[in-house]
């Protein structure tokens, strides 16, 4: 067990996989943070013609299948492509903005919802305290940290276990845009199992740490809550 | 505080105020049954909610003097002590601990200082809404029925505490209650609502 935990640890295939995924997925999570949980406060905050039919879109692209996502930046970065003299194809950045197109809905849509049921009485309240409006947005956002966390998180497990638009746009090339996800897809190919599962593995401790780290960032503050 | 030709209709519900003098530094009384239009009276003399036509004219006073306590109040996920603070911490006004633990223990609550605010119970919430209202020194206050459904020990000490604000620094009090023996002896001066009017009797 030990011996063969070795192995995996010092394949350079592995380990680069390791690598890419992590970049990735933090890269793109990070984006699409940042995009959507302001997306969906601003959504949350304005109300204007059509916007109905923004959320109803948004939703829509909350469960956009990620091969289509894929499709859509491979057309759009490929050589004869509007954005082809980019060089994206078969880049980490490229799978970046695939997945940032994935995830800022999931995010978008989430903070939306959740800010539409919270929001208005947080408003409420700020104005009897005597809230500017920043104090306000600046209140909205520490009364939801939870839920933009929570947010976060799942944009993040979304990002490392996705395949489909990473494989189109990232060409599954080893040693550079190969992740775990499509090596496991690779090697599933080969007939190679054991591995397979391996990394499998390997990805669910990853995921499992960073929560835990992300966890105890949380609770430094909270230490007080006991409810 | 005077309210002109007021005027407002949510839903069904319609409101008329055609003029209404609230004289400042007094403690009014507003009281009518259920469903006659006292919380959104409260909320548009507030300013949380604009009405749809008529003026309210604060004489000098500027929102940020204003404040209202809900029934409900919201308490931020975090101690009692962060949501007490908080007005001040907004104005940028350093707290006074001796005089925020003096305040707590007052209202029995210096114990739950440290304690995540949503772990009061309805009573103790309604306390610390209460402290955290006045804590930064409002010219006007209003509240919606707070008062209401309190033991008789909880009201002897909220009347006992606005009293004392009124000798120490007179503020104007416009407190909403469905019925009138609670407020009646508090009060400077009642008014009577029905159907989204003031009435007299």
């Amino acid at each position: 067990m030990w011996e063969w935990l070795k192995s995996i640890v010092s394949d350079t295939g592995i380990m680069s996989a390791v690598k890419v995924t992590f970049i990735m997925a933090v890269s793109s999570t990070a984006i699409s943070s940042v995009l959507g949980i302001l997306f969906g406060l601003l959504l949350e905050r304005f109300s204007f013609p059509g916007k109905r039919i923004v959320v109803r879109i948004n939703r829509t692209l909350m469960g956009v299948p990620p091969v289509v996502a894929g499709l859509v930046v491979y057309l759009l970065i490929m050589r004869r492509g509007p954005l082809g003299p980019l060089s994206l194809l078969f880049t980490i950045k490229g799978m970046v903005i695939a997945q940032v197109l994935i995830i800022t809905p999931i995010i978008s849509g989430m903070i939306y919802s959740y800010a539409r049921k919270a929001a208005p009485s947080i408003r409420v309240f700020a104005a009897t305290m005597g809230a500017d409006r920043w104090q306000t947005a600046r209140l909205i956002i520490r009364e939801l940290r939870k839920e933009i966390y929570f947010c976060m998180v799942t944009g993040f497990g979304r990002s490392i276990s996705e395949v489909g638009a990473v494989m189109l746009v990232g060409g599954n090339i080893k040693g550079r845009t190969r992740t775990m996800t499509t090596t496991i897809s690779l090697l599933k190919s080969q007939g190679i199992f054991t591995e397979g599962v391996a990394l499998g593995i390997v990805l669910l401790v990853m995921a499992f740490i960073l929560q835990w780290i992300c966890d105890l960032l949380q609770k430094e503050g909270e230490e007080d809550e006991n409810y | 505080m005077r309210i002109t030709d007021l005027e407002k209709t949510i839903g069904t519900f319609h409101m008329e105020v055609d003029d209404l003098y609230i004289e400042p530094e007094k403690i009014h009384g507003i009281v009518g049954p259920n469903g006659c239009g006292k919380t959104v009276f409260l909320k548009i003399a507030a300013g949380i909610l604009p009405p749809d036509t008529g003026t309210v004219d604060y004489d000098g006073l500027s929102p940020r003097d204003i404040t209202m306590m809900f029934q409900r109040p919201y308490l931020m996920h975090t101690t009692v002590y962060e949501n007490l603070i908080y007005p001040l911490k907004i104005r940028g006004i350093r707290p006074d601990e001796e005089e925020i633990d003096r305040m707590l223990s007052r209202v029995g609550l210096k114990e739950q200082k440290r304690q995540y605010a949503r772990s009061l119970s309805s009573g103790e919430r309604q306390k610390l809404s209460f402290l955290r209202a006045v804590i930064f020194k409002p010219r006007m206050i209003m509240v919606d029925e707070t008062l209401s459904n309190l033991d008789s020990e909880s009201e002897e000490l909220f009347a006992g505490m606005i009293g004392e604000i009124q000798k120490v620094r007179p503020v104007t009090w416009l407190i909403v209650n469905h019925q009138m023996d609670h407020i009646c002896r508090l009060c400077d001066e009642m008014h009577y609502m029905e159907k989204g009017r003031f009435v007299k009797r």
